[in-house]
């Protein structure tokens, strides 16, 4: 089923409505809460054809190609659409959207607090997580603190096998391709709780046995677009170890609270994240988290994908590489554009960096 | 902080400065001047501004060890470093120079030799390109203690000042500021004076100094004094014919970018606004035949500045709003010393950058009104995402709305490899008989 199609039988045999998320960090439980199904935007796969009368060509793709659907009517299926507040870009196209292009459907936003992360930050997402839900609450409301609470419990129960699918790739215990690993790891922007766990335990069990044998390597960046990088790695034997993915890992691996108050599980859990570019973690944070995954699953080397014209990853990158480099991981930096394919030049890059690799 | 820093810092502020003024002044006496016909008769207190920003940038070459340094963002709250009297250093107006000189693209080059991307904002790569070899048109930049952010103006800021303390191993406070994306709410407010005050530890660790309710209760005010003079030299291009351009507005905003909350920009700006008033006494303009009335949206294209003066000019078009300098006033009124933490979370978090675009389209539209305004220069500005995200449709919108014709100029505000004349001068061609017939 395509996710148009499960969305659609969300809205027509759930009468769930469905709401457009763009990237990235947002609590998905409220919106489970409240019977919303989130359809996360990252890459919709569109011809460029009309996003460009109203964004620069220096805009990022991720960017241009979710106003793309919007703007071609794709995304007649969603009710409403969340902007979280993730970099300059993603804050000015909500407001493009809800101020300047006037769409008939209701636009949401959500800041989540920068990093450092004192009291005060803390204080603030706990009533931020609660002035969303009561936003939300006029669209698919009201909310119900006991299904809150079963969401959350469900939210924890994702991440916990998040982890172990992470975990059991780390250590060459899982049995799939680079390209079926995302493309599983990836059901989570749409697929509802209730489908989400059967799945992920499904794809656990069906999943078992060992990694190919081949190089080991890390991968960095936004999302794993365009997905050719992974079938080169796969079509090569090389094995992706861990990853460092905006869209994945970054908002999937984090421990599940203990608290018995949801708002404060949810909150807690946030500031558990893994670091981030697009929240300002500081850079020897990140580093540091990279080269203790890279330890971890083996990692000899780290690809970063970065999509041209990122700025939150584009500023850490220098440093970053420079750090691995000199603590004995080779760096590989590759310049995406989302949904553009992998060029013959590209290909020849990542494999020139592997055979380096040894 | 040292002895010998010190005692060499009062030298050079006590005897060094006023040399140095001495020196430029004879200097100046010499060089020839050529005026444009175009032109009114130049500002006279820009005299007096080139001796602050010399003076300020001189003394800086001195202030590290003998005073707290503070590298400080744009929209960054500095009152609250004043009252532990930080030397504050404004990377961005050091970018401004460096573009404004000429140095931008070379700086920036420097930054991408180091891995940084010619994709980011340039204000960014000069200052990194500063670090990687020191170069710089201020003779040297004093290394801060301590970096100051606040992502009021852009995200964009966190990234690079985290790169900053990376390589200095310094702290970095960042003010963060909840984007606008409808009305500010009494949570923000409460969420940025929590942030203000929780950074005072860190503030009097760094400087050694105590922090002191009165002091900065005073520096507030000042900063409010000084910015509301600003508002007032801005508002004398309501006059017709206008007294100052933009392009003067541009140049004499530095002080109350990098200098605001000190009595010198204090004293500058009401130098300024009584010479102003002056000029609009004696019906003088800034450009002598002023037929139309412009409005400049975004940052200055820091390398074309004397260039478009001159260009806009020749077609007695002067510009006389920009919503890049009136940033500067229109929020620090919410100042109020009763109150200095809420308060400033007030102005500071309402700034038009932290603002959603409904907000900069009436405030757009209100200085179109005010202003007599005939149309509109758009600089789509590659570095810079939140000022340039939307300016498609708000070029549109008010075309729709005030019938105001506009050009988008693609450029850059200090990196000139973005700047094509070829395809400026075609827009502005058009844009000029749009406006002419
Ligand atoms: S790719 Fe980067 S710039 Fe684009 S939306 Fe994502 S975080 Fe923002
Ligand atoms: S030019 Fe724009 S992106 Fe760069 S520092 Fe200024 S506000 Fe931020």
């Amino acid at each position: 089923m395509t996710r148009q199609e499960y969305l659609r039988r969300q809205k027509e045999e759930l009468g769930r409505k469905v709401c457009g998320v763009f990237p990235a960090q947002y609590p998905k439980e409220i919106l489970w809460a409240l019977g919303l199904a989130p359809a996360e935007i990252w890459d919709p796969p569109l011809a460029s054809e009309q996003a460009a009368a109203h964004l620069q060509p220096y805009i990022c793709s991720v960017v241009r190609q979710g106003l793309e659907l919007l703007m071609q009517g794709q995304a007649g299926v969603c009710d409403a659409f969340l902007f979280p507040h993730t970099c300059d870009s993603i804050q000015n196209l909500a407001s493009v959207v809800n101020d300047y292009i006037g769409l008939d459907k209701p636009c949401y936003f959500f800041y989540h607090p920068k990093a450092p992360y004192g009291p005060p930050a803390r204080a603030y997402y706990l009533e931020q997580l609660k002035s969303l839900a009561s936003a939300l609450e006029p669209l698919a409301g009201p909310l119900d603190l006991a299904e809150l609470k079963r969401r959350v419990a469900q939210g924890q129960e994702v991440a916990r096998l998040h982890g172990q699918i992470y975990h059991r790739r780390a250590k060459g215990e899982l049995n799939c391709s680079n390209a079926a690993f995302y493309q599983a790891v990836r059901q989570g922007e749409y697929l509802f709780p209730d489908d989400l766990i059967p799945f992920l335990e499904g794809f656990l069990a069906g999943a078992g046995g060992h990694a190919p044998r081949g190089q080991r390597v890390l991968l960095s960046g936004v999302l794993p677009n365009p997905p050719e990088i992974l079938s080169l790695l796969d079509d090569l034997g090389v094995a992706v170890a861990a990853d460092d993915f905006l869209a994945c890992s970054r908002r999937y691996l984090f421990a599940p609270s203990a608290s018995s108050d949801p708002w404060q599980a949810l909150s807690e859990q946030y500031f558990a994240l893994p670091p981030c570019s697009s929240k300002g973690s500081p850079i020897q944070e990140r580093l540091d988290y990279l080269l203790a995954s890279a330890e971890q699953s083996g990692a000899k080397g780290v690809i970063f994908y970065l999509v041209k014209f990122c700025e939150p990853e584009l500023f850490d990158v220098p440093i970053l590489t420079e750090e691995l480099k000199k603590r004995g991981l080779p760096c590989l930096a590759l310049d995406v554009e989302i949904n553009q394919g992998l060029s013959g030049q590209m290909a020849t890059r990542v494999e020139a960096f592997l055979e380096m690799l040894g | 902080m040292s002895l010998a820093s010190k005692v060499q810092f009062q030298f050079m502020k006590d005897l060094g400065a006023p040399a140095l003024m001495a020196l430029g002044k004879a200097g100046k006496k010499k060089r020839p001047h050529k005026p444009n016909p175009d032109f009114g008769p130049p500002l006279k207190c820009a005299t007096r501004l080139k001796q602050i920003m010399t003076r300020h940038y001189f003394l800086a070459r001195y202030a590290r060890g003998a005073r707290p340094v503070a590298w400080v963002t744009s929209g960054a709250p500095a009152e609250l470093l004043r009252a532990f009297d930080f030397y504050t250093i404004y990377p961005e107006n050091h970018g401004a120079l460096c573009g404004a000189q000429k140095m931008g693209t070379k700086l920036c080059q420097a930054a991408e030799e180091h891995g940084y991307h010619p994709d980011l904002c340039s204000y960014a790569r000069i200052d990194l390109g500063h670090h990687f070899t020191g170069l710089t048109p201020a003779g040297r930049l004093p290394r801060p203690d301590l970096l100051f952010a606040s992502n009021n103006i852009c995200q964009t800021v966190l990234y690079w000042y985290k790169a900053l303390a990376h390589y200095w191993n310094i702290p970095l406070l960042l003010f963060d500021t909840p984007y606008n994306f409808r009305d500010i709410t009494d949570s923000d407010i409460s969420y940025m004076a929590a942030q203000l005050q929780e950074m005072i530890p860190t503030l009097e660790r760094v400087s050694q100094k105590k922090f002191v309710m009165e002091r900065f209760q005073q520096i507030v005010q000042l900063a409010h004094d000084t910015s509301a003079l600003w508002g007032r030299v801005l508002a004398t291009m309501k006059q017709r014919p206008a007294p100052m351009t933009i392009f003067d507005a541009f140049v004499h905003l530095a002080p109350v970018v990098s200098l605001r909350g000190l009595k010198v920009s204090h004293d500058y700006y009401q130098l300024m606004l009584s010479e102003l008033e002056d000029r609009i006494g004696q019906g003088i303009g800034a450009v002598t035949n002023e037929k139309k009335r412009l409005m400049w949206d975004n940052i200055a294209i820091w390398y074309k500045v004397r260039d478009y003066a001159e260009l806009f000019a020749s077609h007695g078009m002067n510009f006389v709003a920009a919503t890049y300098t009136n940033a500067w006033a229109e929020t620090i009124h919410y100042l109020d010393q009763a109150q200095p933490f809420e308060s400033m979370a007030r102005a500071y978090g309402l700034v038009i950058l932290n603002n959603n675009l409904n907000h900069r389209l009436n405030l757009m539209e209100q200085m179109i009104k005010d202003y007599s305004v005939d149309g509109l220069v758009i600089h789509s500005a590659r570095s810079c995402k939140p000022y340039s995200v939307g300016q498609y449709d708000m070029k549109r919108l008010l075309m729709e709305r005030l019938g105001v014709p506009s050009v988008v100029i693609e450029a850059d505000i200090t990196d000139s490899r973005h700047y094509s004349e070829e395809q400026a001068q075609v827009r502005l061609e058009a844009f000029f008989e749009a406006l002419e017939t």
